[in-house]
Protein backbone atom coordinates (compact mmCIF):
# COMPACT_ATOMS: atom_id res chain seq x y z
CA UNK A 1 0.00 0.00 0.00
CA UNK A 2 1.22 3.62 -0.57
CA UNK A 3 1.32 5.79 2.18
CA UNK A 4 0.51 9.71 1.48
CA UNK A 5 0.24 12.37 3.63
CA UNK A 6 -3.48 11.88 4.75
CA UNK A 7 -2.52 8.92 5.92
CA UNK A 8 0.62 10.20 8.09
CA UNK A 9 -2.05 13.26 8.98
CA UNK A 10 -4.70 11.51 10.46
CA UNK A 11 -1.69 8.85 12.17
CA UNK A 12 -1.39 11.20 14.92
CA UNK A 13 -5.44 11.90 14.67
CA UNK A 14 -7.66 8.98 14.51
CA UNK A 15 -5.88 5.20 13.55
CA UNK A 16 -9.74 3.94 12.78
CA UNK A 17 -9.00 7.02 10.06
CA UNK A 18 -6.00 5.50 8.79
CA UNK A 19 -7.45 2.32 8.51
CA UNK A 20 -10.99 3.66 6.91
CA UNK A 21 -8.92 5.48 4.21
CA UNK A 22 -6.69 2.85 3.27
CA UNK A 23 -9.60 0.98 2.64
CA UNK A 24 -10.96 3.71 0.34
CA UNK A 25 -13.54 4.44 2.60
CA UNK A 26 -14.46 8.16 2.02
CA UNK A 27 -16.03 10.15 4.50
CA UNK A 28 -19.10 11.46 4.03
CA UNK A 29 -19.14 13.54 1.23
CA UNK A 30 -21.83 15.66 2.08
CA UNK A 31 -20.77 16.71 5.55
CA UNK A 32 -20.95 20.43 6.24
CA UNK A 33 -17.24 20.92 7.46
CA UNK A 34 -15.98 19.04 4.33
CA UNK A 35 -18.01 21.53 2.03
CA UNK A 36 -16.65 23.83 4.26
CA UNK A 37 -12.87 23.17 3.79
CA UNK A 38 -13.70 22.96 0.21
CA UNK A 39 -15.06 25.95 -0.18
CA UNK A 40 -11.76 27.36 1.73
CA UNK A 41 -9.14 25.90 -0.55
CA UNK A 42 -10.90 26.91 -3.83
CA UNK A 43 -11.44 30.89 -2.41
CA UNK A 44 -8.81 31.56 -0.37
CA UNK A 45 -5.35 32.14 -0.86
CA UNK A 46 -6.06 32.84 -4.92
CA UNK A 47 -3.68 35.01 -6.03
CA UNK A 48 -0.82 33.45 -4.65
CA UNK A 49 -1.55 29.98 -4.24
CA UNK A 50 1.79 28.20 -5.51
CA UNK A 51 0.67 24.26 -4.76
CA UNK A 52 3.02 22.34 -6.42
CA UNK A 53 2.38 18.28 -7.09
CA UNK A 54 5.54 16.20 -7.70
CA UNK A 55 5.22 12.21 -7.72
CA UNK A 56 1.97 11.71 -4.31
CA UNK A 57 3.23 14.91 -2.69
CA UNK A 58 1.24 17.99 -3.04
CA UNK A 59 3.04 20.82 -1.38
CA UNK A 60 1.15 24.38 -0.55
CA UNK A 61 4.53 26.75 -1.35
CA UNK A 62 7.85 26.21 -2.40
CA UNK A 63 10.89 29.31 -2.17
CA UNK A 64 14.42 29.76 -2.78
CA UNK A 65 16.21 31.39 -0.33
CA UNK A 66 19.56 31.38 -1.48
CA UNK A 67 20.70 27.71 -2.27
CA UNK A 68 17.85 26.55 0.04
CA UNK A 69 14.74 25.34 -1.08
CA UNK A 70 12.22 26.00 1.20
CA UNK A 71 8.82 23.90 0.83
CA UNK A 72 6.07 25.61 3.31
CA UNK A 73 2.69 24.18 4.41
CA UNK A 74 -0.17 26.11 5.50
CA UNK A 75 -2.22 25.37 8.14
CA UNK A 76 -5.50 26.24 9.53
CA UNK A 77 -4.46 26.33 13.05
CA UNK A 78 -1.66 24.76 15.44
CA UNK A 79 -4.19 22.49 16.91
CA UNK A 80 -2.99 19.59 15.20
CA UNK A 81 1.06 20.43 15.18
CA UNK A 82 2.27 17.17 15.52
CA UNK A 83 0.32 15.39 12.77
CA UNK A 84 1.73 19.15 10.92
CA UNK A 85 5.33 18.57 11.62
CA UNK A 86 5.26 14.96 10.22
CA UNK A 87 3.12 15.79 7.45
CA UNK A 88 5.94 18.01 6.42
CA UNK A 89 8.73 15.78 7.28
CA UNK A 90 7.07 13.26 5.16
CA UNK A 91 6.96 15.59 2.19
CA UNK A 92 11.03 16.99 2.78
CA UNK A 93 11.63 12.92 3.05
CA UNK A 94 9.44 12.43 -0.63
CA UNK A 95 11.69 15.26 -2.01
CA UNK A 96 15.04 13.85 -0.44
CA UNK A 97 14.49 10.22 -2.44
CA UNK A 98 14.07 12.68 -5.56
CA UNK A 99 17.37 14.17 -4.90
CA UNK A 100 16.13 17.47 -3.74
CA UNK A 101 16.78 18.67 -0.25
CA UNK A 102 14.68 21.01 1.58
CA UNK A 103 14.00 22.72 4.61
CA UNK A 104 10.43 23.03 5.75
CA UNK A 105 8.05 25.56 6.88
CA UNK A 106 4.58 25.29 9.15
CA UNK A 107 2.70 28.18 8.49
CA UNK A 108 -0.35 29.42 10.62
CA UNK A 109 -1.60 32.68 9.03
CA UNK A 110 -4.36 33.20 11.17
CA UNK A 111 -2.11 32.65 14.64
CA UNK A 112 0.92 34.66 13.25
CA UNK A 113 3.06 31.75 13.59
CA UNK A 114 5.94 29.71 11.48
CA UNK A 115 7.84 26.83 12.83
CA UNK A 116 10.51 25.37 11.35
CA UNK A 117 11.00 21.72 10.61
CA UNK A 118 14.08 19.92 9.26
CA UNK A 119 14.92 16.88 8.06
CA UNK A 120 17.28 14.74 10.13
CA UNK A 121 18.31 10.83 10.33
CA UNK A 122 16.91 10.90 13.64
CA UNK A 123 13.77 12.26 12.40
CA UNK A 124 13.59 10.26 9.65
CA UNK A 125 14.08 6.71 11.82
CA UNK A 126 10.55 7.91 13.53
CA UNK A 127 8.72 8.56 9.96
CA UNK A 128 9.55 5.40 8.96
CA UNK A 129 8.40 3.76 12.06
CA UNK A 130 4.82 5.98 11.81
CA UNK A 131 5.25 4.72 7.83
CA UNK A 132 5.28 0.95 9.41
CA UNK A 133 3.03 1.26 11.80
CA UNK A 134 0.38 2.70 8.93
CA UNK A 135 1.06 -0.05 7.03
CA UNK A 136 0.42 -2.35 10.25
CA UNK A 137 -2.78 -1.10 10.46
CA UNK A 138 -4.06 -1.28 7.03
CA UNK A 139 -3.43 -4.99 7.35
CA UNK A 140 -5.71 -5.62 10.22
CA UNK A 141 -8.98 -7.21 9.35
CA UNK A 142 -11.05 -5.09 11.12
CA UNK A 143 -10.78 -1.65 11.53
CA UNK A 144 -9.74 -0.08 15.61
CA UNK A 145 -12.66 0.66 17.51
CA UNK A 146 -13.90 3.68 17.06
CA UNK A 147 -12.89 6.47 20.54
CA UNK A 148 -14.72 8.96 21.46
CA UNK A 149 -11.88 11.96 21.27
CA UNK A 150 -12.18 15.87 20.69
CA UNK A 151 -12.19 15.24 16.90
CA UNK A 152 -15.12 13.17 16.26
CA UNK A 153 -17.33 16.40 16.64
CA UNK A 154 -16.74 17.90 13.24
CA UNK A 155 -15.31 14.60 11.56
CA UNK A 156 -17.52 13.63 8.87
CA UNK A 157 -17.25 9.78 9.63
CA UNK A 158 -18.71 10.93 12.48
CA UNK A 159 -22.01 9.57 11.73
CA UNK A 160 -20.61 6.13 10.39
CA UNK A 161 -18.94 5.48 13.72
CA UNK A 162 -21.36 6.37 15.93
CA UNK A 163 -24.34 4.99 14.15
CA UNK A 164 -26.00 2.14 16.58
CA UNK A 165 -29.13 2.20 18.05
CA UNK B 1 -29.85 18.19 3.95
CA UNK B 2 -30.63 17.99 0.37
CA UNK B 3 -34.28 17.67 -0.96
CA UNK B 4 -36.02 15.68 -2.61
CA UNK B 5 -37.88 17.04 -5.61
CA UNK B 6 -41.46 15.46 -6.77
CA UNK B 7 -42.58 16.18 -10.64
CA UNK B 8 -46.25 15.53 -11.11
CA UNK B 9 -46.76 17.41 -14.25
CA UNK B 10 -45.78 16.68 -18.00
CA UNK B 11 -42.84 18.45 -19.61
CA UNK B 12 -39.10 18.00 -20.64
CA UNK B 13 -35.88 18.21 -18.33
CA UNK B 14 -32.92 19.61 -20.22
CA UNK B 15 -29.38 20.18 -19.54
CA UNK B 16 -29.02 24.23 -19.78
CA UNK B 17 -25.02 24.96 -18.67
CA UNK B 18 -23.90 24.51 -15.41
CA UNK B 19 -27.74 23.62 -14.45
CA UNK B 20 -30.73 21.34 -14.98
CA UNK B 21 -34.13 23.44 -16.69
CA UNK B 22 -37.37 21.70 -16.42
CA UNK B 23 -39.97 22.97 -18.69
CA UNK B 24 -43.58 22.23 -17.54
CA UNK B 25 -46.77 22.11 -19.47
CA UNK B 26 -48.55 23.88 -16.60
CA UNK B 27 -45.91 26.13 -14.64
CA UNK B 28 -43.81 26.96 -17.71
CA UNK B 29 -39.56 27.12 -16.84
CA UNK B 30 -37.84 26.41 -13.70
CA UNK B 31 -34.63 25.72 -12.82
CA UNK B 32 -33.05 22.72 -10.41
CA UNK B 33 -30.86 23.37 -8.19
CA UNK B 34 -28.83 20.42 -8.71
CA UNK B 35 -26.55 20.98 -5.88
CA UNK B 36 -29.23 20.73 -2.97
CA UNK B 37 -31.61 17.76 -4.71
CA UNK B 38 -30.79 14.55 -3.36
CA UNK B 39 -32.90 12.59 -6.05
CA UNK B 40 -35.89 12.91 -7.94
CA UNK B 41 -39.43 11.68 -8.60
CA UNK B 42 -40.59 11.53 -11.99
CA UNK B 43 -44.62 10.78 -11.92
CA UNK B 44 -45.24 13.09 -14.55
CA UNK B 45 -44.75 12.66 -18.18
CA UNK B 46 -41.37 13.38 -18.74
CA UNK B 47 -39.13 13.88 -21.79
CA UNK B 48 -35.54 13.74 -20.28
CA UNK B 49 -32.75 14.11 -22.37
CA UNK B 50 -29.40 12.32 -22.57
CA UNK B 51 -27.33 15.20 -21.49
CA UNK B 52 -29.61 15.69 -18.61
CA UNK B 53 -29.41 12.36 -17.52
CA UNK B 54 -25.23 12.81 -18.01
CA UNK B 55 -25.64 15.20 -15.81
CA UNK B 56 -27.94 13.82 -12.99
CA UNK B 57 -24.76 11.06 -13.20
CA UNK B 58 -22.56 13.60 -12.32
CA UNK B 59 -24.32 15.11 -9.53
CA UNK B 60 -24.94 11.67 -8.09
CA UNK B 61 -28.58 11.76 -8.29
CA UNK B 62 -30.67 8.72 -8.29
CA UNK B 63 -34.19 9.33 -10.76
CA UNK B 64 -37.01 7.27 -9.55
CA UNK B 65 -39.38 7.13 -12.30
CA UNK B 66 -43.41 6.37 -11.52
CA UNK B 67 -45.93 5.43 -14.10
CA UNK B 68 -48.11 8.60 -14.76
CA UNK B 69 -51.60 6.99 -15.23
CA UNK B 70 -51.52 4.55 -12.37
CA UNK B 71 -48.38 5.66 -10.28
CA UNK B 72 -46.73 1.99 -10.41
CA UNK B 73 -43.12 1.99 -9.56
CA UNK B 74 -41.09 1.28 -12.91
CA UNK B 75 -37.94 1.80 -11.94
CA UNK B 76 -34.78 3.60 -10.94
CA UNK B 77 -32.44 6.03 -13.40
CA UNK B 78 -28.95 4.73 -10.74
CA UNK B 79 -25.88 6.64 -11.77
CA UNK B 80 -22.75 5.00 -12.18
CA UNK B 81 -21.26 4.15 -8.58
CA UNK B 82 -19.64 6.71 -7.27
CA UNK B 83 -18.39 4.81 -3.78
CA UNK B 84 -16.68 2.00 -4.03
CA UNK B 85 -14.32 0.43 -2.02
CA UNK B 86 -12.62 -3.50 -2.72
CA UNK B 87 -12.92 -3.95 0.97
CA UNK B 88 -16.63 -3.68 1.22
CA UNK B 89 -18.05 -4.98 -1.55
CA UNK B 90 -16.43 -8.55 -0.90
CA UNK B 91 -17.40 -8.92 2.44
CA UNK B 92 -20.92 -7.88 1.38
CA UNK B 93 -20.62 -10.86 -1.04
CA UNK B 94 -19.04 -12.47 1.89
CA UNK B 95 -21.94 -12.58 3.56
CA UNK B 96 -24.15 -13.48 1.39
CA UNK B 97 -22.51 -16.82 0.08
CA UNK B 98 -21.52 -17.75 3.70
CA UNK B 99 -25.23 -19.29 4.15
CA UNK B 100 -24.88 -19.06 8.10
CA UNK B 101 -24.01 -15.37 7.97
CA UNK B 102 -26.43 -14.76 5.66
CA UNK B 103 -28.96 -16.03 7.77
CA UNK B 104 -27.76 -14.56 10.83
CA UNK B 105 -28.61 -10.88 8.97
CA UNK B 106 -31.83 -11.68 7.74
CA UNK B 107 -32.87 -13.08 11.23
CA UNK B 108 -32.00 -9.67 12.81
CA UNK B 109 -33.90 -7.91 9.63
CA UNK B 110 -37.22 -9.95 10.67
CA UNK B 111 -36.37 -8.84 13.91
CA UNK B 112 -36.11 -5.39 13.09
CA UNK B 113 -39.25 -5.38 10.95
CA UNK B 114 -41.73 -7.50 13.89
CA UNK B 115 -40.37 -4.78 16.67
CA UNK B 116 -41.29 -1.74 14.49
CA UNK B 117 -44.91 -3.53 13.83
CA UNK B 118 -44.51 -3.76 17.89
CA UNK B 119 -44.45 -0.14 18.59
CA UNK B 120 -47.04 0.69 15.78
CA UNK B 121 -49.19 -1.21 17.92
CA UNK B 122 -48.27 -0.33 21.40
CA UNK B 123 -48.65 3.19 20.19
CA UNK B 124 -52.35 2.72 18.98
CA UNK B 125 -52.82 0.66 21.27
CA UNK B 126 -54.34 3.19 23.87
CA UNK B 127 -55.31 5.09 21.45
CA UNK B 128 -58.48 3.28 20.17
CA UNK B 129 -62.06 2.99 20.64
CA UNK B 130 -62.00 -0.87 20.54
CA UNK B 131 -59.56 -3.55 19.72
CA UNK B 132 -57.14 -3.49 22.84
CA UNK B 133 -57.45 -6.86 24.04
CA UNK B 134 -56.86 -7.39 20.20
CA UNK B 135 -53.58 -5.39 20.24
CA UNK B 136 -52.76 -6.47 23.43
CA UNK B 137 -53.10 -10.40 22.18
CA UNK B 138 -51.31 -9.53 19.10
CA UNK B 139 -48.36 -8.12 20.51
CA UNK B 140 -48.19 -11.23 23.25
CA UNK B 141 -47.98 -13.48 19.84
CA UNK B 142 -45.04 -11.16 18.54
CA UNK B 143 -43.49 -11.06 21.96
CA UNK B 144 -42.78 -15.03 21.61
CA UNK B 145 -42.55 -14.93 17.87
CA UNK B 146 -39.58 -12.42 18.42
CA UNK B 147 -38.28 -15.22 21.29
CA UNK B 148 -38.56 -17.93 18.90
CA UNK B 149 -36.79 -16.34 15.83
CA UNK B 150 -33.00 -17.81 17.31
CA UNK B 151 -34.85 -21.16 16.34
CA UNK B 152 -34.74 -20.60 12.29
CA UNK B 153 -32.00 -21.86 10.40
CA UNK B 154 -33.51 -20.95 6.97
CA UNK B 155 -34.13 -17.72 5.22
CA UNK B 156 -37.61 -19.44 4.33
CA UNK B 157 -38.42 -20.15 7.62
CA UNK B 158 -38.04 -16.37 8.85
CA UNK B 159 -39.96 -15.18 5.54
CA UNK B 160 -42.10 -17.51 6.94
CA UNK B 161 -42.25 -15.73 10.22
CA UNK B 162 -42.36 -12.37 8.99
CA UNK B 163 -45.55 -13.21 6.98
CA UNK B 164 -47.44 -14.82 10.13
CA UNK B 165 -46.51 -11.35 12.21
CA UNK B 166 -47.38 -9.42 9.02
CA UNK B 167 -51.17 -11.20 8.58
CA UNK B 168 -51.91 -10.71 12.56
CA UNK B 169 -50.83 -7.37 12.35
CA UNK B 170 -52.88 -6.52 8.87
CA UNK B 171 -55.97 -8.16 10.84
CA UNK B 172 -55.83 -5.07 13.46
CA UNK B 173 -55.69 -2.24 11.32
CA UNK B 174 -59.58 -1.93 11.10
CA UNK B 175 -59.55 -1.21 14.84
CA UNK B 176 -56.60 1.49 14.02
CA UNK B 177 -58.41 3.03 11.20
CA UNK B 178 -61.99 2.70 12.14
CA UNK B 179 -63.70 4.24 8.45
CA UNK B 180 -65.85 1.99 6.93
CA UNK B 181 -64.50 3.54 3.75
CA UNK B 182 -60.95 1.82 4.48
CA UNK B 183 -61.35 -1.93 5.26
CA UNK B 184 -58.27 -4.03 5.11
CA UNK B 185 -60.24 -7.46 3.94
CA UNK B 186 -56.87 -8.89 2.55
CA UNK B 187 -53.49 -8.05 1.37
CA UNK B 188 -53.78 -7.61 -2.25
CA UNK B 189 -50.81 -6.72 -4.23
CA UNK B 190 -50.42 -6.34 -8.25
CA UNK B 191 -53.35 -4.87 -8.42
CA UNK B 192 -53.98 -3.75 -5.05
CA UNK B 193 -57.98 -4.62 -5.03
CA UNK B 194 -59.62 -1.47 -1.77
CA UNK B 195 -58.47 1.72 -1.27
CA UNK B 196 -56.30 0.76 1.77
CA UNK B 197 -53.98 -1.93 0.26
CA UNK B 198 -53.72 0.63 -2.72
CA UNK B 199 -52.23 3.06 0.19
CA UNK B 200 -50.20 0.09 1.46
CA UNK B 201 -48.52 -0.72 -1.92
CA UNK B 202 -48.13 2.65 -2.99
CA UNK B 203 -46.42 3.81 0.41
CA UNK B 204 -44.31 0.99 0.13
CA UNK B 205 -42.74 0.92 -3.22
CA UNK B 206 -41.54 4.95 -2.38
CA UNK B 207 -40.30 3.30 0.60
CA UNK B 208 -37.87 1.08 -1.29
CA UNK B 209 -36.65 4.05 -3.51
CA UNK B 210 -35.90 5.86 -0.23
CA UNK B 211 -33.77 3.50 1.37
CA UNK B 212 -32.51 2.67 -2.49
CA UNK B 213 -31.26 6.66 -2.70
CA UNK B 214 -29.80 6.84 0.59
CA UNK B 215 -27.96 3.03 -0.22
CA UNK B 216 -26.86 5.34 -3.15
CA UNK B 217 -24.75 7.39 -0.78
CA UNK B 218 -23.01 4.24 0.74
CA UNK B 219 -20.59 1.77 -0.14
CA UNK B 220 -23.01 -1.05 0.11
CA UNK B 221 -24.29 -2.74 -3.29
CA UNK B 222 -27.70 -2.47 -3.78
CA UNK B 223 -28.06 -5.59 -5.57
CA UNK B 224 -26.95 -7.92 -2.66
CA UNK B 225 -29.30 -8.26 0.06
CA UNK B 226 -29.54 -11.19 2.44
CA UNK B 227 -32.78 -11.54 3.75
CA UNK B 228 -34.35 -11.03 -0.27
CA UNK B 229 -32.29 -13.13 -2.35
CA UNK B 230 -29.86 -12.07 -4.94
CA UNK B 231 -30.59 -11.98 -8.76
CA UNK B 232 -27.90 -9.26 -9.47
CA UNK B 233 -30.72 -8.04 -11.96
CA UNK B 234 -32.85 -6.35 -9.64
CA UNK B 235 -32.25 -4.36 -5.96
CA UNK B 236 -32.52 -6.38 -3.03
CA UNK B 237 -30.74 -4.97 -0.18
CA UNK B 238 -33.09 -1.97 -0.07
CA UNK B 239 -35.89 -4.30 0.54
CA UNK B 240 -34.28 -5.37 3.31
CA UNK B 241 -34.19 -2.30 5.14
CA UNK B 242 -37.35 -1.10 3.75
CA UNK B 243 -38.88 -3.74 6.26
CA UNK B 244 -37.46 -2.27 9.34
CA UNK B 245 -38.95 1.19 7.90
CA UNK B 246 -42.46 0.28 6.76
CA UNK B 247 -44.36 -0.08 9.86
CA UNK B 248 -43.49 3.50 11.27
CA UNK B 249 -43.14 5.32 8.39
CA UNK B 250 -45.39 4.25 5.82
CA UNK B 251 -47.98 2.39 8.20
CA UNK B 252 -47.80 5.66 10.82
CA UNK B 253 -48.29 7.68 7.56
CA UNK B 254 -51.22 6.14 6.32
CA UNK B 255 -52.77 5.93 9.75
CA UNK B 256 -52.51 9.39 10.19
CA UNK B 257 -53.85 10.11 7.04
CA UNK B 258 -56.78 8.61 7.43
CA UNK B 259 -57.45 9.59 10.94
CA UNK B 260 -57.43 12.60 10.10
CA UNK B 261 -59.41 12.31 7.19
CA UNK B 262 -56.57 14.33 4.49
CA UNK B 263 -57.64 11.02 2.53
CA UNK B 264 -61.01 9.64 1.66
CA UNK B 265 -63.45 7.89 -1.17
CA UNK B 266 -62.37 10.89 -3.46
CA UNK B 267 -58.89 10.01 -3.71
CA UNK B 268 -59.33 6.97 -5.11
CA UNK B 269 -59.48 6.00 -8.66
CA UNK B 270 -61.40 2.88 -10.16
CA UNK B 271 -59.68 0.87 -12.86
CA UNK B 272 -60.36 -2.13 -15.02
CA UNK B 273 -59.58 -3.75 -12.32
CA UNK B 274 -57.96 -2.37 -9.53
CA UNK B 275 -58.07 0.63 -7.16
CA UNK B 276 -55.52 3.21 -6.97
CA UNK B 277 -54.93 6.13 -5.47
CA UNK B 278 -55.53 9.71 -7.77
CA UNK B 279 -53.03 11.79 -8.65
CA UNK B 280 -54.48 14.43 -6.18
CA UNK B 281 -54.23 11.76 -3.03
CA UNK B 282 -50.63 10.47 -4.38
CA UNK B 283 -49.85 14.43 -4.35
CA UNK B 284 -51.37 14.44 -0.48
CA UNK B 285 -49.15 11.56 0.40
CA UNK B 286 -46.09 12.60 -1.16
CA UNK B 287 -46.36 15.93 0.88
CA UNK B 288 -46.70 14.07 4.09
CA UNK B 289 -44.36 11.62 3.78
CA UNK B 290 -42.15 14.07 2.86
CA UNK B 291 -42.49 16.21 5.89
CA UNK B 292 -42.10 12.58 7.83
CA UNK B 293 -38.54 12.48 6.34
CA UNK B 294 -38.15 15.52 7.62
CA UNK B 295 -38.75 15.21 11.07
CA UNK B 296 -35.92 15.17 14.02
CA UNK B 297 -35.35 13.07 16.57
CA UNK B 298 -32.80 13.19 19.18
CA UNK B 299 -30.20 10.33 18.21
CA UNK B 300 -28.62 8.06 21.52
CA UNK B 301 -25.80 7.25 19.81
CA UNK B 302 -24.95 10.16 17.95
CA UNK B 303 -25.76 12.86 20.84
CA UNK B 304 -27.97 15.12 18.61
CA UNK B 305 -31.03 15.20 16.46
CA UNK B 306 -31.58 13.25 13.04
CA UNK B 307 -33.99 13.03 10.53
CA UNK B 308 -36.00 10.41 9.89
CA UNK B 309 -34.52 9.95 6.58
CA UNK B 310 -30.95 10.14 7.92
CA UNK B 311 -31.87 7.33 10.58
CA UNK B 312 -31.86 5.07 7.21
CA UNK B 313 -28.67 6.17 6.12
CA UNK B 314 -27.50 5.49 10.03
CA UNK B 315 -29.30 1.68 9.60
CA UNK B 316 -27.35 1.25 6.22
CA UNK B 317 -23.49 2.33 7.90
CA UNK B 318 -24.97 0.02 10.88
CA UNK B 319 -25.37 -2.80 8.06
CA UNK B 320 -21.89 -2.06 6.73
CA UNK B 321 -20.09 -2.27 10.16
CA UNK B 322 -21.65 -5.42 10.84
CA UNK B 323 -20.47 -6.45 7.57
CA UNK B 324 -16.49 -5.17 8.04
CA UNK B 325 -17.35 -7.53 11.66
CA UNK B 326 -16.80 -4.63 13.70
CA UNK B 327 -19.99 -4.26 15.55
CA UNK B 328 -23.20 -6.45 14.89
CA UNK B 329 -25.90 -5.38 13.44
CA UNK B 330 -28.98 -4.73 15.70
CA UNK B 331 -32.14 -2.96 13.93
CA UNK B 332 -33.13 0.43 14.85
CA UNK B 333 -35.58 0.48 17.43
CA UNK B 334 -38.01 3.07 17.81
CA UNK B 335 -38.24 4.24 21.21
CA UNK B 336 -41.91 5.68 21.51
Amino acid sequence: MAVTATHIWYYFICKREVWLLSRGIAADQEDENLDLGRFIDRNTYQKNKKEIVAGNIKVDRVRKEGEEVVVGEVKKSSRFKESSRYQLLFYLDSLRQMGIEARGELLFPQEKKREKVEWTEEKKKELDKVVEDIRKIAKKPVPPAPKKINFCKKCAYREYCWAEG
Amino acid sequence: MKKTLYIFQKGRLRRKDNSLLFEGEETGKKFIPVEDTNDLYLFGEVDISKSSMEFLSQKEICVHYFNQYYGYYMGTFYPREHLNSGHVILKQAEHYIDYEKRVDLARQIIFGSISQMTQVLNYYKNRIVSGADEITAVIDDFKKQLENLDQAKEIEELMAEEGHAREKYYSLFDYIIQNKDFPFEKRTKRPPLNRLNALISFGNSLCYTIVLSETYKTYLDPRIGFLHSTNFRRFSLNLDVAEIFKPIIVDRLIFSLLNRKQLNKKHFDKHTNAILLSEEGRKIFIRELDERLKQTKKHRGLGRNVSNRRLIRLELYKIQKHLLEEKEYKPYKAQW
